[in-house]
């Protein structure tokens, strides 16, 4: 496989490319003309499948490879989340079109279809299309679990009218549907051999202020809405950036580093609309609305099509600040949290793995796995519990009696970080701990130090970044943003950067923050993976209401392209899956996230909670 | 009164043989043609005896090793963790015993650690002691478990309520149980207090970089920290603590070091101690406590300009009192003085160490004076050493 159609194949489908995140722009036909196939995302897929003759060269290929002009904005944003470089593949697949056309190839036309017609009725002409090319960049994702299947029809409406009649038309022809926000569940969700209703054109975003909420269109995805509600004073509870707010929701609700203060699920959010599966539109506040609140242990399909949510606005302080608080044990980790939680200390906490410590803050997997090493082995640090809050939440970190990195510490060791990895200095700082560790950190002058010793700058940050991109890297991570642990948590831009390596699967739970218990889950979550020879890690825990429960996930590794390691996975998720199941008949206080899907509209309590729901009414 | 030292053909039991005074005892004993039985444990995937030949290496003596022998034990289980058979072989062998093995933190939050490993362990080497009917049993203390009531430290039984850390206090508690279990059990026994020991004086050669070290280390990295500044990343950071290149290519390093008291350090090089030791154990006093010790402790103005001729630095004070509020330190006299809180007490000692009984074991024999040439060698030794890490290569 040639280098081109190795990266074309690579692509993660995370939706980075759809979303501004850099400040770079944003793919121009793309923003235009919204199908993924005109974002680097759906060229990728196309030009692979081209490439490896698995279609013809349909109208619509013609159109999108006409349509790049090979600025060069991919390269930026994908090279920020998996180090490739996706312009070569946007070029091949010009010059593969072009290649095609000057020698006379067909160019198979879309065929006609009354049902394709009435869509057209609906969308208009442009936003409904049975095209083979535009199809197959639905058809398929990461997921070692699902197989490609490429829709019949793609339709993207624009209004809550136009779902509505579109479910009525679909249902009236007995075509099944998936609802597709963005796809970055990357779970294999969002496919259909029917149709696939992609709702990436309603964006809208309005504010009430006075009510404190947002109403968010189906098509918003959280990196755009975090950065509208910022402007305005005010910070969202959202997952990764990528991802459309209101899928998310839907799908499992949403958590972040923040739910330890502001919940999940159903805390999000005030009301929403909903386009019924009948074609009906209907509020959750309506009385007559169906009880998304309540969870369904069965197995349970989506209730509706949400076509708007009225989102939560939380305020955020002037004095805001970030502490990693380090550990050397996940033990030692979780007491803190726990306790942390319990006394309502900090707006958003987790406890993070060296894995990703070291990913999200590395530009290069290189030195994501120097780092991490580092950390280990020199710093001796396994654990970093992230708290971020007011400056009488961080000072209680420090009446704890806990020394920790703050936003000034961190900014050094990020844009220090290749010289953090070859300093010898760091040997004293363990070595002379003698039964304190980490106390260096509470010295008052220590970043002083540290900022000599590491001469920290976006330059010496990115000097092994590709010498094409390391001019726009440079002038990137000299943003103070880029560096601000405050500011990467609410946009969780350096997220998705878990998957650089090979792409991942994440096993999540909820559960007690029982020591034990996370301990012994943790350990057969990797056992499990290391049977299989899969690369598996820690990902994060993060406490949920008042630290009485927690969201925990692990993170299972796969190269996408390698049919033994999908098989190997599928083996090992499976493995996991009976595992959690085990430990939820024991305990009763496990919950598998799986039980959540397509129920994330519903109250926390229904699933952190085994009680909930299970006694009759008398 | 005297103890014959002549047990199974001359051999000892020692325990903390790969730690370093135990090696130094080791080696000792080896180039005496003497015969040691080697008790201890593995570590990780290193057998003991993978462990001790490592050591062997490093003395030049791989061709005495059969004179050696080996049984892991763990002190903390019934009959040293050894089989009956194993055990009982052993008690009927009439060994002398150098009880050496012990655990060097002097951090309260490693309390229970320190207290398991120095006074704890000692119960079943007791044990071991009385059945075996050891011909002596002696113990490697510290004179530091001399405790901070007094100033004048004769050689004899603790009598102190206050130490400087639970490192002392373990000493003195382990003294306490040694004494008072030979005693009752009609065992002969020493205790042998050493004071701070670095390398050899001879060779400068050490296993260990630890007291001695740690300072002239930390002095080293924070200098480097600072060159590399100036020279790679404009000096900034080092202009504002007054940092700067001389001409002559020295650093100007401005720092002031703050110790409690006006007081000193005691130091004895390792091949001292091991001289002594031996002597010790050619004659030993049953109930006698030995210290090695010097009688000429150094100033810690004196190692600073050792330490300033040596790195080629410039501008260490060094000042007694309390140190001063944080913000009016520069960081590298902060995180040094951070570095060397735990062996503040050592380097401002008042204390001074009687030893009548020492000089009389070994015929008023003294360790050398800690000259700067003895110093050089030593952390020329360290540096090359790369303070331990290139060790064993």
């Amino acid at each position: 496989m040639n280098d081109v159609l190795q990266t074309a194949k690579n692509c993660r489908h995370y939706a980075m490319c759809k979303i501004d995140f850099l400040g770079s722009g944003l793919c121009a036909p793309g923003a235009e003309k919204h199908y993924v196939c005109f974002y680097p995302q759906g060229r990728m897929d196309l030009y692979a499948a081209l490439a490896e003759g698995r279609i013809p060269v349909t109208e619509k290929c013609v159109e999108i490879a006409e349509s790049c002009d090979l600025c060069g904005k991919c390269d930026y944003q994908c090279y920020f989340v998996t180090e490739m470089k996706p312009s070569a593949v946007m070029k091949a697949l010009k010059e593969h079109i072009a290649l095609h056309l000057n020698s006379g190839g067909e160019v198979l036309a879309s065929e006609k279809d009354s049902i394709l017609d009435g869509l057209k009725k609906i969308v208009g002409e442009y936003w409904a299309t049975n095209d083979r090319a535009v199809a197959l960049t639905y058809a398929h994702d990461p997921c070692p679990m699902a197989e490609p299947r490429p829709p019949e029809y793609v339709i993207m409406p624009e209004s809550t009218a136009e779902i509505s009649a579109v479910i009525t038309l679909l249902n009236r022809h007995k075509i099944p549907y998936a609802v597709r926000g963005n796809g970055s569940s990357v779970m294999g969700f969002v496919m259909s051999e029917g149709a696939v209703i992609d709702l990436g054109r309603m964006k809208a975003i309005d504010f009430d202020e006075k009510n404190w909420l947002v109403k968010v269109g189906p098509g918003v995805a959280a990196f755009d809405l975090q950065k509208a509600a910022v402007q305005r004073g005010f910070r969202v509870n959202v997952a990764e950036p990528a991802a459309l707010v209101c899928a998310n929701i839907m799908c499992s609700g949403i958590f972040s580093t923040f739910s330890a203060s502001y919940g999940t699920a159903a805390d999000n959010y005030i009301d929403a609309e909903f386009v019924g599966l009948d074609g009906g539109v209907f509020r959750l506040s309506d009385r007559s609305a169906p009880n998304l609140f309540a969870l369904s242990k069965e197995a349970a399909g989506i209730p509706g099509i949400c076509s708007a949510a009225y989102i939560r606005l939380h305020p955020i302080g002037a004095d805001e600040g970030a502490a990693f608080v380090p550990f050397a044990s996940l033990e030692q980790a979780l007491d803190f949290t726990r306790e942390c939680a319990r006394r309502r200390i900090g707006l958003a906490i987790a406890v993070l793995g060296g894995e990703y410590i070291s990913v999200f803050l590395s530009p290069t997997k290189e030195l994501a796995a120097e780092v991490k090493d580092t950390f280990r082995d020199k710093l001796k640090i396994e654990y970093l519990v992230l708290v971020i809050g007011d400056q009488y939440a961080l000072a209680a970190i420090k009446a704890m009696g806990h020394h920790y990195f703050d936003n000034r510490m961190i900014r050094t060791l990020n844009l220090g970080l290749p010289s953090l990895t070859s300093a010898k200095w760091l040997d004293l700082l363990e070595e002379f701990a003698d039964g304190e560790p980490y106390s260096y950190i509470g010295l008052k002058r220590f970043p002083d130090l540290a900022e000599a010793a590491l001469a920290p700058s976006p330059a010496q940050l990115v000097r092994d970044v590709d010498p094409e991109l390391r001019p726009f890297f440079e002038k990137l991570y000299s943003r103070p943003e880029m560096t601000d642990p405050v500011w990467l948590n609410m946009f969780r831009i350096v997220s998705s950067r878990m998957g650089r390596e090979k792409h991942v699967v994440p096993l999540i739970v909820y559960l007690p923050i029982d020591n034990k218990l996370i301990i012994e889950i943790n350990s057969e979550f990797k056992r499990i993976a290391d049977s299989h020879g899969l690369k598996n890690d820690f990902g994060f825990i993060t406490p949920l209401d008042d630290g009485k429960r927690c969201v925990f996930e692990y993170d299972y590794y796969l190269d996408q392209n390698d049919a033994d390691e999908k098989v190997k996975m599928r083996q090992a998720m499976m493995e996991a899956g009976m595992m959690i199941e085990r430990f939820s008949a024991e305990t009763g206080t496990v919950t598998w996230i799986k039980h959540v899907f397509a129920q994330g509209f519903s109250r926390k309590e229904s699933f952190l909670y085994s009680a909930a729901g299970n006694e009759p009414c008398p | 009164m005297p103890v014959t030292e002549a047990g199974d053909d001359g051999k000892h039991l020692l325990t903390g043989a790969t730690g370093f005074l135990g090696s130094h005892i080791m080696a000792g004993l080896l180039s005496k043609g003497r015969g040691v039985v080697i008790a201890g444990r593995a570590a990780g995937s290193e057998s003991l005896q993978e462990r001790i030949r490592k050591l062997l290496n490093w003395f030049g003596m791989e061709h005495l090793e059969g004179l050696l022998e080996f049984h892991e034990t763990d002190f903390l289980k019934i009959r040293l963790g050894l089989g009956k058979d194993e055990y009982e072989s052993l008690c009927g062998r009439g060994l002398s015993i150098i009880h050496c093995a012990s655990d060097t933190s002097f951090a309260e939050k490693n309390r229970t650690r320190v207290m398991r490993s120095n006074v704890e362990n000692l119960n079943e080497v007791l044990n071991f002691a009385c059945a075996s009917r050891t011909r002596c049993f002696h113990l490697i203390s510290s004179a530091y478990a001399a405790g901070i009531d007094r100033l004048e430290c004769p050689e004899v039984p603790v009598n102190s309520k206050h130490f400087n850390n639970v490192y002392e206090e373990s000493k003195a508690q382990a003294e306490d149980i040694v004494s008072a279990k030979c005693r009752k059990e009609q065992i002969p026994h020493t205790i042998i207090r050493p004071s701070i020991v670095y390398g050899d004086s001879l060779t400068g050669r050490s296993l260990r970089f630890n007291a001695l070290y740690f300072p002239v280390r930390s002095m080293q990295q924070i200098r480097d920290i600072y060159f590399d500044e100036i020279k790679n990343n404009h000096g900034i950071k080092s202009a504002e603590c007054g940092i700067h290149i001389k001409d002559d290519g020295a650093l100007h390093l401005p720092m002031r070091i703050f110790i409690p008291k006006q007081g000193k350090i005691n130091l004895i090089p390792v091949n001292y101690f091991t001289k002594i030791i031996l002597s010790i154990l050619e004659t030993p006093v049953n109930e006698a406590i030995y210290h090695i010790t010097s009688n000429h402790p150094q100033s810690m103005a004196r190692l600073a300009s050792y330490t300033e001729r040596f790195l080629k630095i410039s501008g260490i004070e060094v000042v007694v009192g309390t140190a001063a509020a944080a913000e009016m330190r520069n960081p590298p006299e902060e995180l040094f003085d951070h570095f060397i809180k735990a062996y503040r007490p050592y380097i401002s000692d008042q204390r001074i160490f009687k030893r009548e009984n020492t000089d009389r074991a070994t015929g008023g024999v003294l360790p050398p004076d800690f000259s700067y040439e003895i110093f050089e060698r030593c952390m020329a030794f360290a540096v090359s050493a790369d303070w331990g890490k290139k060790l064993f290569q």
